[in-house]
């Protein structure tokens, strides 16, 4: 990614909050106003900086996981069906078990949705492997069986029996801490960031990462060199998948203690398009996660103060998101020009 | 100046991202004469031809066509004026036919129809006023390459081209149909057409030129009148010093057998048994050159032997170990290394850096890594040696293959290949788009791997290449060998007839 790219994203963020501020002064408030809302609503307090960080977390592993299935060109639409499974695996473990200490149950449980969700990711990648099938299709699909499933267990067999569609609570031995109270802040963030680390690591730094980045770049070459491009994408793929199967076991274990019934809303989808923004450049995920982060707990508070409903910074979102892949948008001049570069002088025959 | 000049083109700079890649360039163009323009890949020469056809707008610099003068072109521009371009990749609609192809975009209307008859009979003037045969009704996937490319000089002819620019069109041409295009040129010259022609293969430039423009690193060195210079003179003011291209033959005993084909049936994409039967001896300390016309199954010969691609019948042996259908992995551990024909997909990562590209072969063995963690500083250090060794540049360990000229870039693989234990190496079109100065590297680094005693497949459809470099040179044409020589045996003559088809078998 080049210091143009890092200019460009800046400046569709800018060009959406403009045209945000815009509707927002239609619709009869004062812009400025109501984005200074959005930012105390995102940072002020434990309550606010919290939900903040709350949000960021899912938003940053769904996105990591979506980026490493790109890393192997795969499209895994499905980070979201293996976040409900991860979610519903990591709860299964967390209050199923109980009497261990939480040093052992809370690796546990993360294991555990780690592995239900990379194992639902490897349905889409053999297919796609194997008989090449599109993995789009396949993964779009895949995320309705894993939710149906995950809703039937939660309200038949994993049911907590109290009336309401959830998994009985997890033994607090499986819960990770919470602060920033009264936020659902928690100690996930930081399993995040570790998971981020890790992965840069081993993209940039590992003969696995290696091998990974070959095929995705070039999957002839790599056959060509002695790679397996079609091993390297089912790995590509369970680690997708177990990134967000990690992703529904912190939500799990920090957010809810339970497994609650469609609970993500779309918490994959979010996730996919900060990596899409981010253009490929893994170092780009944690700011534009933390970008989107903000202005999905800005907005509460916005709503709060300003009676302006929370759905204008959807719109945002999705104008920024716009603007963002909008690559043309704003090619900034460079040195070298395209292969056309007119310079307007003109002369001779012209004139 | 002479007063037939139509062209001039002067003071012409472009800066491309890495590289300047004109530097006060100069050419001029007269009417009525084939004006050759050469140099090493990466001198200017297409460049320099794609800003007069405008497709790229010089930074400065002055154009003159006529009496006008222009600061940019446009295509659109240079095809009123008479300019056309026969690009080196051919730019036809494959599912078209050849009529279609040639009027589309400039279809003559009859009402709101297209008026096939009136193109056809406008298109049948030119094939006969210069010998361009082609066949309309034909789909372009059809045809073969010598007959697309009369077809895009056909295209530009239509379109009103009286300065035609022909970006190295003998590339992928056989001997004869060389000789055959170069009759065509000649007609065109004679009914007063101006012909650019941008080669960097000096024997058929002393052939067919007038006058000859020698640029280097994007300047321009000298314009001279063909009676005036000679092959030797050519050489050195494309590459600033003395060039030596052959390879010191030796007379040589044939030992053993490192690698043997067996009858081997392979697919192709389309055809099932694209080669039909092939089977070769390759010994140690011997380069066997597979000479032959582009898809007759060179490309299918060499992934076979390399395991990427599917062996139907038969069997391959190397070092007396059966390899046929193994994965390229256990091929290569076998002893093969392998310089690919398609050097942009196959041969590199277009998005890694020169380093990633180099260890892509060793990268999981030590010391490049230990316990799956690459060690970087090995790598830095391993990849700076062999850019020095190699003289490939820009020399920088970082920097993404993709910036690389081609030559420099078939250098990095070159390098890899022959760098670590192997014992026969399959060097496929290892030259083909590659500057002379790095035909000289690569040329010399094939002789040093046959000298330190290892076998050498060496396919190419430049037939000056196998002969400059071959032991022995087995033909193939559509899927079988034709024929196997010994090179003090092999001319141009008797090759050209094996390449066709005509059968005459010798023994090894």
């Amino acid at each position: 990614m080049k210091k143009n790219d890092y200019i460009e994203i800046l400046l569709s963020i800018l060009a959406a909050l403009f045209i945000g501020g815009i509707v927002i002064f239609i619709m009869g408030f004062n812009p400025l106003a109501a984005y200074g809302e959005l930012f105390k609503g995102a940072f002020q307090g434990n309550f606010g900086f919290g939900s903040t960080l709350a949000k960021f977390t899912p938003l940053l592993l769904t996105a990591l996981a979506f980026h490493i299935s790109t890393t192997v060109s795969v499209f895994n639409v499905g980070v979201e069906g293996s976040l409900y499974l991860g979610a519903m695996a990591a709860a299964w473990v967390g209050f199923g078990l109980t009497g261990v200490p939480a040093v052992i149950h809370v690796p546990l449980c993360l294991i555990a949705g780690a592995a239900a969700g990379g194992l639902w990711a490897l349905i889409p990648a053999a297919l796609k492997v194997y008989y090449n099938v599109n993995e789009i299709c396949t993964t779009i699909l895949l995320n309705y069986v894993a939710i149906d499933i995950t809703s039937y267990m939660v309200n038949f067999p994993l049911s907590s029996k109290s009336g309401s569609p959830q998994t009985p609570s997890i033994s607090d031995s499986a819960s990770l801490t919470e602060f920033m109270l009264p936020s659902k802040a928690n100690t996930g963030l930081f399993i995040a960031i570790a998971l981020f680390v890790v992965l840069y690591w081993m993209l940039y730094h590992t003969t696995m990462g290696y091998r990974l980045r070959s095929t995705g770049a070039n999957p002839a070459f790599s056959e060509y060199v002695g790679i397996n491009p079609k091993r390297e994408m089912m790995a590509g793929m369970f680690i997708s998948g177990a990134l967000g199967g990690i992703a529904g076991a912190i939500e799990v274990m920090g957010v809810y203690g339970c497994f609650l019934d469609n609970f993500s809303n779309g918490i994959a989808n979010n996730g996919m398009l900060v990596a899409l923004i981010s253009r490929g450049d893994i170092r780009i995920i944690p700011v534009m996660a933390f970008f989107l982060a903000i202005l999905q707990s800005g907005a509460l508070g916005m709503q709060r103060y300003t009676s302006l409903d929370d759905s204008i910074i959807s719109a945002i979102i999705a104008l920024f998101i716009l603007f963002a892949t909008m690559q043309g948008l704003f090619k900034l001049k460079t040195t070298f020009g395209g292969p056309k570069k007119h310079t307007g002088l003109k002369t001779g025959s012209e004139k | 100046m002479n007063d037939n000049t139509i062209i001039e083109m002067s003071g012409i700079n472009k800066q491309f991202p890495l590289v300047k890649a004109i530097d006060d360039g100069k050419f001029d163009l007269r009417a009525g004469e084939i004006h050759s323009l050469i140099g090493e890949n990466g001198a200017g020469k297409s460049t320099m031809m794609k800003i007069l056809y405008g497709v790229y707008a010089p930074d400065s610099g002055d154009i003159r066509v006529g009496d006008s003068h222009y600061k940019t072109m446009d295509t659109k521009k240079a095809i009123e004026l008479g300019i056309g371009m026969v690009h080196q990749e051919f730019m036809l609609a494959e599912g078209l036919t050849v009529l279609e192809n040639i009027i589309l975009g400039s279809e003559p209307k009859k009402g709101s129809r297209i008026d096939f008859a009136k193109a056809r009979e406008k298109v049948e003037t030119y094939s006969r006023d210069y010998g361009l045969e082609i066949d309309l009704n034909k789909k372009v996937i059809d045809i073969p390459v010598g007959e697309a490319q009369r077809v895009e000089i056909i295209k530009t002819l239509y379109r009103g081209a009286k300065i035609l620019i022909l970006d190295e069109p003998t590339a992928v041409l056989t001997p004869q149909e060389t000789v055959n295009l170069f009759k065509i040129l000649n007609a065109l010259k004679e009914d007063g057409k101006s012909v650019v022609f941008i080669s960097h293969k000096l024997n058929e430039v002393m052939e067919i030129s007038d006058r000859i423009t020698v640029m280097r690193h994007g300047k321009y060195i000298d314009t001279a009148n063909k009676e005036d210079v000679s092959i030797p003179q050519l050489a050195q003011m494309m590459v600033g010093r003395k060039v030596f291209l052959g390879a010191e033959k030796r007379s040589h005993e044939i030992t053993d057998t490192v690698l043997s084909v067996k009858d081997i049936y392979v697919p192709s994409e389309r055809e099932h048994s694209k080669i039909r039967g092939i089977s070769l001896n390759i010994h140690k300390g011997e380069i066997l050159g597979i000479a032959g016309i582009d898809g007759n199954g060179q490309k299918e010969l060499a992934e076979a032997v390399s395991g990427l691609r599917k062996v139907e019948r038969g069997a391959v042996v190397l070092n007396g170990k059966e390899i046929q259908n193994m994965n390229p992995q256990k091929i290569r551990m076998a002893g093969l290394s392998y310089i690919p024909e398609d050097r942009n997909v196959r041969g590199m990562n277009k998005s890694f850096s020169i380093k990633e590209n180099l260890v892509a072969d060793c990268f999981y063995k030590k010391p490049y890594s230990s316990r799956g963690v690459l060690n970087r500083k090995k790598i830095d250090n391993y990849a700076a040696d062999v850019i020095k060794k190699y003289d490939i540049r820009p020399a920088d360990t970082d920097i993404c293959i993709a910036n690389l000229s081609g030559g420099n870039a078939q250098k990095v693989i070159c390098a890899r290949e022959i760098d670590g234990d192997f014992d026969v190496l399959i060097a496929a079109q290892p030259t083909r788009g590659v500057d002379i100065g790095s035909i000289e590297v690569i040329r010399k680094i094939l002789t040093e791997t046959r000298d330190k005693g290892k076998a050498v497949l060496l396919i190419s459809a430049d037939l000056d290449e196998i002969l400059a470099l071959s032991d022995r040179i087995a033909v193939i044409y559509e899927g079988r060998i034709t024929g196997v020589l010994k090179a003090d045996e092999a001319t141009d003559i008797k090759l050209g007839l094996l390449m066709t088809g005509e059968e005459i078998y010798e023994k090894e």
